[in-house]
């Protein structure tokens, strides 16, 4: 299935105008930069995937691109607009969804209630003031729980859901929500190499309708759903690349050396 | 019977009752239930902000001595002998100040237009909402939660009530303000002792909680539960947690108004003691009680504590330790009855549901 996608795909969005742009984006805590000087540029309808040892800075790289966390330096750019530093919720309605690494959403609240909350894009206070909520799930909620197999689902409290249908109801609201790029921090976590499989198929499946920023630890994975890998260690980018550059680049294998990471892929 | 319709047949039993008591009660109860379903009001504005989004305000008093006092001092300048200036402010003023509410007393200029009972009773909902948005504005947009929030708000409370109970030549201070007219509209008179007084109180409670009902059950109830359960979440949906938040506290806030001046209706004064911790502390004991995600729930909560409370402080020996058992039902409720008696409700039902279609399975089963 990889096979068929990636040469064609990776030069076409080469040229293409990227979505997601940041520079020199910096974090530091206390001294210490979790993330820094990282330069990223991210095409249309990519699929891009970062990954790292633990510590790394991947996923405080993901909260500063949705807000999370404000950077020290450097501005982040989607399209045209500088969107740094405007705030989480203005962030979300321009365009970036998340997903975390372990995930959250509402959890006294039904599957079907937690979609609602994310499909709707009347955001406003006033806008919601007199709207009633349907009893049962729209088109579009009936889609997407199809798609992260939730459907048999609907009903029950989201409390009641497993670890791996909890990935898929995030996953499921950040899709709700009709984001432009989708920032995934390991959407495979906790889940079992079933879940895994589905969870690459609906990666590649989401590839071109939306750009997608993945983190993934397991090599395996990533050589399935792969274009671009962007490998960061100790805050920085240390390259990027295809699966095949990556695993033959000596920094990167010097940076991994004794890590089960890229061994066992 | 389904949950769904087990509240709705809560809801009209609830208000036949209500709307029945003055036939049987005398003038000294009808007065006293008036005032417990003012309460009420209450407990709905704590279940609208701590129930539904989570934000447990312990200053909610200050709303409710806010709009209470707003009427009193319309009513105050509606007697006669506070003309053209308020006794109150002629006992406190300089031997030789002007004897006119422009300049009596410092800030007595603010008085003059509550001498439109129009202007009182607006002011009485319209002050405590912006009063909620300003300390509501700077808790929410720093993201102040949980237990800050009510730090936060108790603070504001016993500082409105230190600044009335100060000020005694604007406010009356300590004494409050006693000598009021009866609210009096196009000719008609309230008798907070008759049924016009009660009826005025309930017909706001109904529409209070059905109208606080349409909306929460809607669209908007759905994203504050939201917020509740996870702001970080909604957040990253692209909804502004702040504002959400500022709403509800402002629409608690005019609830928590609007029943404080039914409060000055019903008992004919306003005093700084409705913005004592204690009063606010109370409220949040009726919710939890009733059950404070649910808004009759509160509702009967707070008429049951209150009620109950009434003939404890009539028996001596309950009379003194009636806080203490306050506190401890509160204490009780939160370890374990945590949705109060509402959620009790709808665990009978349920399981009462349950048996009935277990026994419907049963039946049809046998006939098979
Ligand atoms: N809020 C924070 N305060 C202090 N240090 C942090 C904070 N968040 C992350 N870090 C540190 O930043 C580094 C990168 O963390 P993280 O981005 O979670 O790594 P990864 O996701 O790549 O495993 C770690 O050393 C972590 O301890
Ligand atoms: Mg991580």
């Amino acid at each position: 299935m990889n096979a068929l996608h990636r040469p064609s795909q990776s030069a076409a969005l080469a040229s293409a105008a990227p979505i997601l742009r940041t520079q020199n984006l910096t974090v530091r805590f206390d001294e210490f930069p979790a993330v820094r000087d990282v330069d990223l540029s991210i095409a249309d309808g990519e699929l891009r995937v970062i990954i790292g040892a633990n510590g790394a800075g991947k996923s405080t790289l993901l909260d500063l691109l949705c807000g999370k966390t404000l950077p020290s330096e450097g501005e982040i750019w989607l399209h045209d607009r500088n969107i740094t530093g405007i705030g989480e919720a203005a962030i979300a309605r321009s365009g970036v969804g998340r997903k975390f690494q372990t995930p959250t959403v509402f959890k006294d609240m039904t599957v079907l209630e937690n979609l609602q909350v994310a499909s709707n894009r009347r955001v406003r206070v006033f806008q919601n003031l007199f709207d009633r909520v349907k009893s049962g799930p729209s088109d579009k909620e009936i889609a997407v729980a199809e798609r992260t197999g939730l459907l048999g689902s609907m009903k029950r409290k989201a409390s009641e859901l497993s670890h791996g249908q909890l990935q898929w109801l995030e996953l499921a609201m950040v899709l709700s929500q009709d984001p432009k790029i989708i920032l995934l921090d390991e959407p495979a976590a906790g889940m079992t190499s079933a879940e895994t499989d589905k969870t690459a198929e609906l990666l590649l499946d989401l590839a071109g309708q939306h750009t997608v920023l993945v983190i993934e630890h397991d090599m395996a994975f990533v050589r399935r759903i792969c274009r671009t890998i962007t490998v960061m260690h100790q805050g920085s980018v240390l390259a990027e690349g295809t699966a095949e550059e990556i695993e033959r680049n000596p920094a990167v294998i010097e940076a991994y050396l004794g890590s089960a990471t890229l061994s066992h892929a | 019977m389904t949950y769904r319709t087990a509240s709705i047949v809560a809801y009209v039993v609830f208000f036949a009752v209500v709307l029945a008591l003055p036939l049987v009660l005398n003038s000294f109860w009808t007065n006293r239930v008036a005032i417990y379903l003012v309460y009420s009001i209450c407990a709905i504005g704590i279940s609208m902000s701590w129930g539904y989004a989570g934000i447990l305000s312990l200053g909610q008093g200050l709303f409710f001595g806010m709009g209470s006092y707003m009427l009193a001092m319309s009513l105050t300048l509606a007697v006669p002998e506070n003309n053209p200036v308020p006794q109150l402010m002629l006992l406190n003023m300089e031997p030789d100040a002007v004897r006119d509410l422009c300049c009596v007393t410092t800030g007595s200029f603010l008085w003059i237009p509550f001498r439109s009972i129009t202007v009182g009773m607006i002011a009485g909902i319209v002050v405590p909402c912006i009063l909620a948005a300003a300390i509501g504005y700077v808790m929410f947009k720093r993201r102040t939660t949980g237990v800050y929030v009510s730090i936060i708000t108790l603070a504001f409370a016993l500082i409105g009530q230190l600044l009335i109970i100060n000020n005694q030549p604007l406010t009356g201070g300590f004494n409050g303000l006693a000598n009021l007219a009866l609210l009096n509209i196009g000719g008609f008179e309230f008798d907070p002792y008759g049924p016009s007084a009660y009826y005025t109180v309930a017909l706001t409670l109904l529409a209070v909680i059905l109208l606080a009902r349409y909306m929460l059950s809607g669209r908007i109830g759905q994203i504050l539960k939201a917020i509740r359960e996870d702001e970080a979440r909604a957040r990253y949906l692209g909804y502004d947690v702040e504002n959400y938040k500022l709403f509800i506290f402002c629409v608690s806030a005019g609830v928590a108004g609007l029943a404080g001046m039914l409060f000055t209706l019903t008992s004919e004064f306003a005093t700084p003691s409705l913005m004592a911790t204690s009063l606010s502390i109370s409220m949040v004991i009726w919710a939890a009680t009733g059950g404070r995600a649910s808004l009759l729930g509160a509702c009967i909560g707070a008429l049951i504590v209150n009620f109950v409370g009434s003939l404890a402080s009539e028996s001596a020996t309950f009379q003194p330790v009636w806080p203490i058992i306050l506190g401890l039902l509160f204490v009780f409720v939160v370890l374990f009855m945590p949705n109060g008696i509402a959620g009790i409700f709808k665990a009978l039902v349920e399981r009462s549901g349950k048996a009935e279609r277990f026994a419907e399975a049963e039946l049809s089963a046998r006939e098979a």
